[in-house]
């Protein structure tokens, strides 16, 4: 037999098995899965998405999806663009998705607007990150999109004066500049704008000095973790709740956060994309399933943008019938609205960007004794408000 | 003094290593494009740490210096790569020259704090310069010209590496010609004994900043080269991490020898990327047992390893 009718005889054999075997579509995930972030990220990306597929199976029959994941700890653009076009050009990823930091977001753009790889932020909030690719997608949230309506609301409680108060770093200062312009338009005055160093651990001179300004509200965002519940703690130290300078957060108060800060959390009022407590049976069902899978998990808002996000990448999947056609899919998922965990999202036809509804929450305790962020009002189909220049 | 088809022959090691590579790692390319700058930037550390035997931790500086001004350059001036490269380099020897002024008059660990300071200093100007640097969301929006108005920067990567290949291989036939030269010569005399050459007339100060300046000039090169090939710019290029890294494959490969910065670099990133797909979450333990085990057992590094057994081999004493 002769090399060329064995390679025809395997060349058949192919053939004849190709349609017995499910359609692989391959989607590379990259996210900070070791290291500082992977508590507050990499784990919630990898749950969000493995709770998706426990809870939908594969996308279609036929169809089967398998996620590579890449660690990629910090903001480094040269890798992000490395990984990404390894996963592209050596493992035939169809799809990209994860993306924790705005530059590494930025840095991959390139690879998928020229190889047309259809990607899934599921966290990088600056505005500008979706506009960099035509096949971006988003599903987490923009810092002007939450601290608009926040400031809304700061202003529809009757508080005239406010000092912000952030961390000094490009999410800290997109959340003071959007805050500081919804609140000085709908009629508000801004004291003072502080910013914090990142690296700060002693919030105490700084909230003795927001105490003599006398605000009617402080304004505040802070990175995750350690950082958030000194400056809480700060808050009540220093007697600023009794001075009657009111609170007003974002994501201070997130679940993956909030156990750990104590009954000092109680009766802050923050405005964000998803509470563990949102009433509805999805949320109810992604709970159940992600407590069944991951018993230790807190349901937190990246595991949320991450469930999502997973969602968008089987529409664009179904779309095609599991094939190349990057224009088909994200055609597909332009315009597409569904009811998420956090409530009713769409994905704005022409920004792909997310649209969501923020949500005005204050911590109480339920009838366990857990501290849960309880909804009680809603802004509704809130776009990126970064965008809109 | 290595006789002459020897030497050319390690002229050749480069872009031969660089063909193997490209034989191994074919859809690869946006990596060993990495690979490769990084080789560049431990080449300009080893002139510091290994030959003028000064330690430092702020390497990093000099190489984001020229990443900024590169990008900054294509955004604002001219999207021409050659000419950025050189503004890069410019960058990074002017930060360099300008510190080491003051730098060379500190020893020891006087020294390698001041060097962290610095590249603190820059790194904190970068980041509140956000108007002009972009501060934590990075430098981005720029778009490279074709090389030499002929070679298109393509998403795989494919001009990335051999731009970057090329630029190492000529960084390096320089560094080693400079090495075997009086100047090359009293830098490493000084490491050795700079009370000495000193008595003897040599001028310690001036050659030390010389060296340092020039080291800084190669770091802003590689800046400049990651900056058009990856098209942004992030504040991780400034940190100290990054700095600590960097020595970390320096020390790996064998400091003092220009062939231990190539060889640390490659090993260092090859071993980080298979262990780093291979398990995502708990990859960076066993980078750390494998560091230890090459202090433990090799303290001059794998270059010190290869020349024990090739010593072995043909029987001489190891060099």
């Amino acid at each position: 037999m002769s090399f060329g009718t064995v390679l025809r005889a395997g060349a058949v054999a192919l053939a004849m098995t190709a349609p017995a075997m499910a359609e692989t579509v391959k989607v590379g995930v990259i996210g900070p899965f070791s290291g500082p972030f992977s508590g507050s990220f990499g784990e919630p990306f990898r749950q969000g998405v493995e709770t998706y597929v426990a809870m939908n199976g594969q996308p279609a029959d036929g169809i089967e999806v398998e996620f590579i994941w890449r660690d990629l700890q910090k903001p480094d653009p040269g890798q992000a663009r490395a990984l990404a076009q390894e996963l592209v050009a050596k493992d035939g990823v169809q799809y990209l998705a994860g993306f924790v930091f705005t530059p590494n977001a930025i840095a991959a753009a390139g690879i998928s607007q020229q190889a047309k790889i259809p990607t899934v932020i599921f966290n990088a909030s600056a505005s500008a990150v979706v506009s960099q690719s035509e096949y971006y997608v988003r599903t987490s949230n923009t810092l002007a999109q939450v601290s608009v309506p926040t400031a809304q609301d700061a202003l529809d409680k009757g508080y005239k004066t406010v000092v912000t108060a952030v961390s000094d770093y490009a999410p800290g200062v997109d959340a003071e500049t959007n805050f500081a312009k919804a609140f000085t338009e709908g009629g508000g005055e801004v004291l003072e704008s502080i910013r914090m160093p990142l690296s700060t651990t002693d919030f105490g001179p700084y909230l003795q000095s927001i105490q003599l300004k006398k605000p009617d509200a402080l304004f505040v965002f802070l990175p995750y973790g350690p950082p958030t519940y000194s400056f809480v703690n700060a808050y009540r130290d220093n007697g600023l709740d009794k001075a009657g300078i009111a609170f007003v957060g974002t994501s201070e108060t997130q679940e993956v956060d909030l156990q750990s800060l104590g009954d000092a959390a109680l009766g802050l009022e923050t405005g964000y994309f998803y509470s563990a407590a949102h009433e509805s049976p999805e949320n109810d069902a992604f709970k159940a399933k992600l407590k069944e899978l991951y018993p230790n998990a807190e349901p937190n808002p990246a595991t949320v943008a991450a469930f999502d996000g997973t969602h968008a990448l089987y529409e664009m999947i179904r779309a095609t019938g599991g094939k190349t056609d990057p224009d088909a899919a994200i055609a597909a998922i332009k315009g597409k609205s569904w009811e998420s965990p956090r409530g009713p999202i769409t994905i704005d036809a022409d920004t792909r960007d997310i649209v969501q509804n923020v949500y005005i929450r204050k911590v109480e305790k339920d009838a366990d004794g857990r501290l849960v962020n309880r909804e009680y009002k809603t802004y509704e189909a809130q776009p990126d408000f970064g965008a809109q220049k | 003094m290595t006789s002459f088809p020897t030497r050319i022959l390690g002229d050749l090691a480069v872009p031969l290593a660089g063909l193997i590579l490209l034989a191994l790692y074919p859809s690869q390319q946006a990596f060993l494009a990495q690979i490769a700058i990084t080789a560049i930037l431990v080449l300009s550390l080893d002139l510091v740490v290994g030959f003028a035997g000064l330690a430092t931790l702020g390497h990093a500086a000099m190489f984001g210096a020229g990443a900024y001004a590169a990008g900054l350059y294509a955004l604002h001036v001219w999207s021409e790569p050659l000419t950025g490269l050189i503004a890069g380099a410019l960058a990074g020897a002017v930060v360099a020259g300008a510190t080491a002024l003051m730098l060379m008059r500190a020893h020891g660990l006087t020294f390698l704090m001041m060097t962290v300071a610095i590249s603190q200093v820059l790194y904190e100007i970068v980041s509140k310069a956000r108007d002009v640097t972009g501060g934590d969301d990075g430098l981005f929006g720029f778009t490279m010209q074709p090389v030499l108005g002929v070679w298109e920067f393509d998403f795989f990567g494919k001009l990335a590496f051999w731009y970057s290949l090329a630029v190492l291989w000529i960084v390096f036939v320089l560094l080693r010609r400079l090495m075997v030269t009086p100047f090359g010569q009293t830098v490493r005399a000084i490491r050795d004994d700079a009370g000495r050459v000193g008595s003897l007339g040599g001028r310690v100060y001036r050659h030390r900043v010389v060296v340092y300046t020039l080291s800084g000039g190669i770091a802003g090169l590689a800046g400049a080269l990651s900056a058009q090939t990856v098209q942004v710019v992030g504040l991780s290029s400034l940190s100290v991490t990054y700095s600590a890294e960097i020595l970390v494959m320096l020390v790996l490969g064998g400091t003092g020898r220009l062939w231990g910065a190539l060889v640390g670099t490659l090993v260092f990133t090859v071993i980080h990327h298979y262990a780093a797909s291979i398990d995502p979450v708990r990859w960076m333990l066993f980078i750390g047992l494998i560091l230890v085990v090459i202090v433990l057992f090799l303290p001059g590094g794998l270059t010190r390893g290869i020349a024990l057994i090739h010593a072995w081999l043909t029987g001489r004493r190891a060099p």
